[in-house]
């Protein structure tokens, strides 16, 4: 998504402040290597979800195996979350409103698909199918971990400088003449 | 309860036992308890046990807690460790675990005495399990979509306690259920895990003193893959002769990882691998065109992949597929050589053209066939003859010259350059020198020095020298720039090998230069057969056949002879190896010696069989020295002894042959009337003058004499006579006598038979009076009887006396067969029957004859009649024929002595001295 990719921005763009030198490319590195992992997970469950539905269609047969059969939505399947938004809305939608869909859509995908997996036939679709659940928990988590994590860091620079204010104020309601004296006082 | 005990305790021990065995199964309440029951204690720890009495049995027994014994096993804890925390609790410390044993038991001392047990508890030692280290894991791919993650780790000391493993991984808000290892303690396997989430693992170790966990690896799966290699490899040849074509299936998705590959190649019969470089396949692919490779050879290939960016483990080999690249042109001609066989004619040569066929990499396909073409250089207007061939070889017939031969290899592609070889008519140029050889690494090495002049190439010729198989020739090219080579051939140990060296210019070619070498010597395989060719007294030549080349095993540097005799010490000839004679000298005559002989090679010898002798006991000429004196001395002995006796000769005769008198020509004669008729025609009976024979009595001696003769030696005489039945001349004076007369004439021609029978014993003489022939006057003779049997034959003798009757008839009988003889053999039976009458001294041939010619002319016998009465009519004839036998003793008289002794006895008696009268 789109917001990952300014947080990498921001990543690199920290990565080469001269004032902070430190902070090494290998960090950086790193960095877009979670994002290209989360990203060939997504390809991986897209490979996955190609041969199992294809598997899992030809399990159920004709006509729900043939390329261009469409049946009418029941009222179970509205509830499943619909991508077929228009390209432009979607894109036109802010990062964090696309990963909130995301996480959303994953999230209750991932509820029914586990319903799916007892109604499974065969073995081999069983295992493939709780192999694809697994995976796309791994993406629900990857991607709920990543905004944690953004929150977690966010929440804790907050607080810090929230802080940070509150003992500045506190710094200045104590006079230093108070301060003096007691260590007269000690040292008398 | 316990008062029962005790009192049974009092006597029986066993039953005791038995109380305390129900007591720790706690069937029966028993008198106290341990606390802790069955501990599991730190090895090296330390551990407080208490023994607590159960307030019933102090009543009954007066039984307290300082009455308490703890024992391991049979062995007392000493009384320090205890403690008597109150009455009816006793406590044991052990500061270290390590001196535990299990059991450890409370008992107590009953009466001061009985030792009775209370309670035991089991302790087990052992030790809290480590912290399970080098964690690692990897996941193997086993099918398209499986992936099971096998992780194993260290799991420590060994820990005496039933410790338990299990394998934990969880992601950060999901944990997964644990994973147990089946039958190990460091290594599980997790059956399925995702890719592209970072997974935690790690590893808890639990028992009963504590549990352990490793430091948690954290990972995502698909950076450990080993994935599983290509399959489906196939290899296709592609239109370049140099360039095959890999395609194969990747049984990895390139959504789950793309794959990079390692492909390796190898030609058949090699065994290093070569490798596609890497970077030439670093990216996804399913085909790849391997090139750079070798035309019409086959090539095995097998390769491998693993995670592009090179994170995790690369997979196995695949499996190997072979390709064989298509044929191209040959690159090179094939090497080419010749044999001139200029022996069969001098004007034309017999060419033998032989060319190797390529190497596989030279030949780059299968040889379809050669191409040669011969070119006469002296006659250029001639077309070159070509010949198309499938052997590597042909033989021409071509007169005498310089050719130049092409070669060309030809395949189903193409031709290859041509080969060149200039046969010079002569072999004109330089040729190399110092042709050496040098055995090396079990390979036979070559070196030459190069002539001054620039050298095309050099060709070496080798062949096998053997008794058993012509010198097959092979042979191989050398560039000119080269001084030395290998021999690149099957070259055999212990074989002579005869190697030659040509050098080839552009224009023509030196005459080779030829070396003997052997890869390996060895000792002979037999010693050479030594025999003589002469033996002398001290001296023996020997000879021997030189080792045939099978047989020498490599150079024969030298010969040794060995000989001795049968006790002396065996010496030692060494003799240069191109001799195969030599001569033993001093050695000692008459002896056997026994000789062999060793050929040695640089590596030893052997010795032939060996072969014995005898010196001659005589040299050469040294019996010739002998002989030829000693046998001069015989003869000039024998001349000596002769000549003695002929000197002595008359001495001899007396006493060895005394003189027989006549009876002829004794006194007797006188008495007959026809005495002077006798006279008139016997020149023989003239000799003898009247009354020479006076003395009657000596002659009576010799009829008994005679008698004898006839009587007892007359059979063997006759069967002499069977065996000498021809013409062997015996006489004696006495036979010679008695020859004139046949007993038979004597008794059927005279009238006074009957008055001699009556007297034979004392009238030896009887008068035979021959009737003449006609008108002629008969010859009376006087004629002596043989025998004192009367003189008319009579059947009452035969049978009275068989033994003289046989012998007369035999002697009629023989008379007869003589009779029937040849008539100029008519003295014959006469001579016959002289030599069954003449006693051993048998008389020589010649006095004897003369006797019978005396004979024939005075007695006209019986047999011989007609002939005689003849004669007698010829009374000239006879006269001239006695003259001459009367010569003819003297012209005898040079015969040997013993032949002159016949007519001695009897002629010189009466011609010279007159008869017996000086007797």
């Amino acid at each position: 998504g789109d917001s990952w990719g300014i947080f990498t921005f921001l990543c690199a763009a920290l990565c080469n402040l001269p004032a902070l030198p430190a902070l090494n490319c290998t960090e950086e590195l790193g960095a877009g290597q979670s994002i290209q992992k989360t990203y060939d997970l997504t390809r991986y469950l897209e490979h996955q979800l190609r041969t199992l539905a294809g598997t899992y269609l030809n399990y159920l047969g004709p006509p729900f195996n043939e390329p261009d059969f469409n049946p009418p939505r029941l009222a179970r399947a509205e509830r499943v979350p619909s991508a077929t938004v228009d390209l432009d809305l979607w894109r036109g939608l802010t990062d964090n409103a696309r990963l909130a869909a995301n996480y959303r859509a994953y999230s209750r995908l991932l509820c029914y698909l586990r319903a799916l997996d007892g109604q499974a036939g065969t073995a081999e679709l069983r295992h493939r199918l709780g192999h694809f659940c697994s995976s796309l928990q791994g993406l629900v988590l990857s991607i709920a971990g990543k905004m944690d994590d953004f929150w977690l860091l966010k929440e804790l620079q907050t607080w810090l400088w929230r802080s940070a204010k509150d003992f500045n104020r506190l710094k200045k309601k104590v006079p230093p003449a108070v301060v003096t004296l007691r260590l007269e006082a000690r040292g008398f | 309860m316990f008062s029962g005990w005790n009192w049974v305790a009092h006597g029986f021990y066993l039953l005791l036992n038995i109380c305390t065995f129900e007591v720790s199964g706690g069937l029966v309440q028993s008198c106290g308890h341990i606390i802790p029951e069955s501990p599991v204690l730190a090895l090296g720890s330390n551990f407080t046990a208490l023994c607590i009495l159960n307030e019933s049995c102090l009543d009954f027994g007066n039984i307290y807690a300082n009455q308490i014994i703890w024992k391991i096993k049979n062995k007392v804890v000493p009384k320090e460790q205890y403690r008597e925390i109150n009455r009816t609790v006793s406590s044991v410390t052990f500061n270290d675990t390590s001196s535990l044993a299990t059991p450890l038991t409370c008992n107590i001392l009953a009466d001061g005495q009985i030792e009775q047990n209370i309670y035991g508890i089991a302790v087990t030692i052992g030790l809290p399990p480590e912290k399970p280290k080098n964690l690692s894991c990897i996941v193997h791919q086993v099918s398209k979509l499986t992936y099971p993650m096998t992780c194993t780790w260290n799991p420590g000391r060994h820990t005496f306690l039933d410790t338990h493993f299990r394998l934990k991984y969880r992601w950060p808000q999901e944990n997964f259920p644990d994973c147990i290892p089946k039958d190990v303690n460091n290594s599980c396997t997790i059956a399925d895990v995702q890719f592209f989430v970072n997974l935690e693992v790690w590893v808890e170790a639990a028992n009963a003193l504590g549990k352990a966990e490793s430091d948690p690896l954290v990972l995502d799966p698909i950076e450990i893959v080993k994935p599983l290699p290509p399959h489906n490899l196939s290899v296709n040849s592609g239109i370049l002769p140099t360039v095959l074509k890999l395609s194969w299936e990747n049984r990895i998705s390139g959504a789950v990882m793309k794959l990079k590959f390692n492909i390796r190649y190898r030609t058949i019969g090699d065994t290093n691998w070569m490798q596609v470089p890497p970077e030439d396949t670093a990216s996804p692919r399913t085909s790849f065109s391997v090139q750079g490779l070798r035309p019409y050879t086959e090539y095995v290939f097998s390769i491998r992949c693993m995670k592009e960016d090179g994170v995790g483990y690369w997979s196995d080999w695949s499996e190997e597929k072979t390709g064989i690249t298509t044929e191209d042109k040959p690159s090179k001609g094939p090497p080419i050589w010749r044999i001139v066989d200029a022996s069969r004619s001098p004007a034309s040569w017999t060419l033998h053209l032989m060319w190797k066929a390529l190497e596989p990499f030279e030949a780059n396909g299968v040889i379809l066939q050669y191409e040669v073409t011969v070119r006469a250089k002296s006659s250029l207007s001639s077309p070159p003859e070509k010949y198309n061939v499938n052997t590597t070889n042909l033989t021409l017939k071509l007169p005498n010259g310089t050719y130049e031969v092409t070669v060309i290899a030809r395949n189903r592609v193409g031709a290859s350059p041509p080969s060149v070889l200039l046969i010079p008519a002569s072999n004109s140029k330089a040729p190399v020198k110092n042709v050496r050889t040098l055995p090396k690494d079990g390979k036979l090495w070559v070196g030459w020095t190069a002539p001054s002049s620039y050298v095309l190439k050099y060709v070496i010729e080798w062949c096998l020298v053997s008794n058993s198989s012509d010198c097959i020739i092979e042979w191989q090219n050398e560039p000119g720039n080269v001084q030395g080579t290998y021999l690149k051939g099957d070259i055999k140990p212990f074989k002579c090998y005869l190697i030659t060296v040509y050098p080839l210019y552009a224009d023509g070619q030196g005459s080779g230069q030829s070396v003997k070498a052997y890869l390996q010597q060895d000792r002979p395989s037999k010693g050479p057969t030594v025999q003589t060719k002469k033996v002398g007294k001290a001296e023996a030549v020997l000879t021997w056949n030189h080792l045939t080349v099978d047989e020498q095993n490599g150079f024969i540097r030298s010969y040794t002879i060995f000989y001795k005799t049968v006790d002396g010490n065996e010496t030692a000839v060494t003799v240069d190896p191109s001799k195969t004679e030599y001569t033993l000298s001093s050695l000692t005559s008459d002896t056997l010696y026994t000789v062999r002989m060793m050929a040695y090679t640089d590596e030893g010898g052997r010795s032939g069989p060996d072969f014995t002798f005898t010196t001659q006991k005589f040299g050469k000429g040294e019996i010739e020295a002998i002989v030829v004196p000693v046998c001069l001395a015989f003869l000039l002995i024998v001349l000596l002894g002769v000549l003695f006796c002929f000197n002595k000769r008359d001495l001899i005769k007396k006493h060895i042959w005394p003189i027989v008198p006549d009876p002829s020509k004794s006194n007797i004669a006188q008495w007959s009337p026809q005495v002077p008729a006798k006279h008139n025609f016997s020149s023989k009976d003239q000799m003898y003058p009247e009354g020479s024979f006076t003395d009657v009595s000596v002659v009576e001696i010799e009829a008994d004499d005679k008698k004898s003769f006839s009587e007892q030696d007359l059979k063997p005489f006759d069967l002499l006579k069977k065996e000498k039945s021809t013409s062997e001349g015996h006489s004696s004076g006495i036979g010679g006598s008695s020859c004139m007369s046949s007993p038979r004439q004597s008794v059927s021609d005279s009238d006074e038979g009957e008055t001699t029978q009556n007297t034979s014993s004392t009238v030896q003489y009887s008068t035979v009076v021959l009737n003449g022939y006609r008108d002629q006057t008969p010859v009376q003779v006087f004629s002596r009887s043989e025998s004192t049997q009367p003189l008319l034959d009579s059947e009452e003798r035969s049978e009275d006396h068989a033994g003289g009757g046989d012998s007369t008839t035999q002697r009629q009988q023989y008379f007869k067969q003589n009779g029937g003889q040849d008539e100029t053999n008519t003295d014959r039976p006469c001579f016959e029957r002289t030599k069954q009458i003449i006693s051993a001294n048998e008389g020589d041939l010649v006095g004897f004859a003369q006797l019978q010619i005396s004979s024939q002319s005075s007695q006209p016998l019986g047999l011989g009649l007609e002939k005689n009465t003849q004669e007698a009519a010829l009374p000239d004839g006879v006269q001239t024929n006695t003259e001459g036998q009367t010569m003819r003793p003297e012209t005898v008289e040079g015969n040997p002595p013993s032949a002159d002794e016949m007519p001695k006895s009897y002629l010189p008696q009466t011609v010279r001295q007159g008869g017996y009268m000086p007797q």
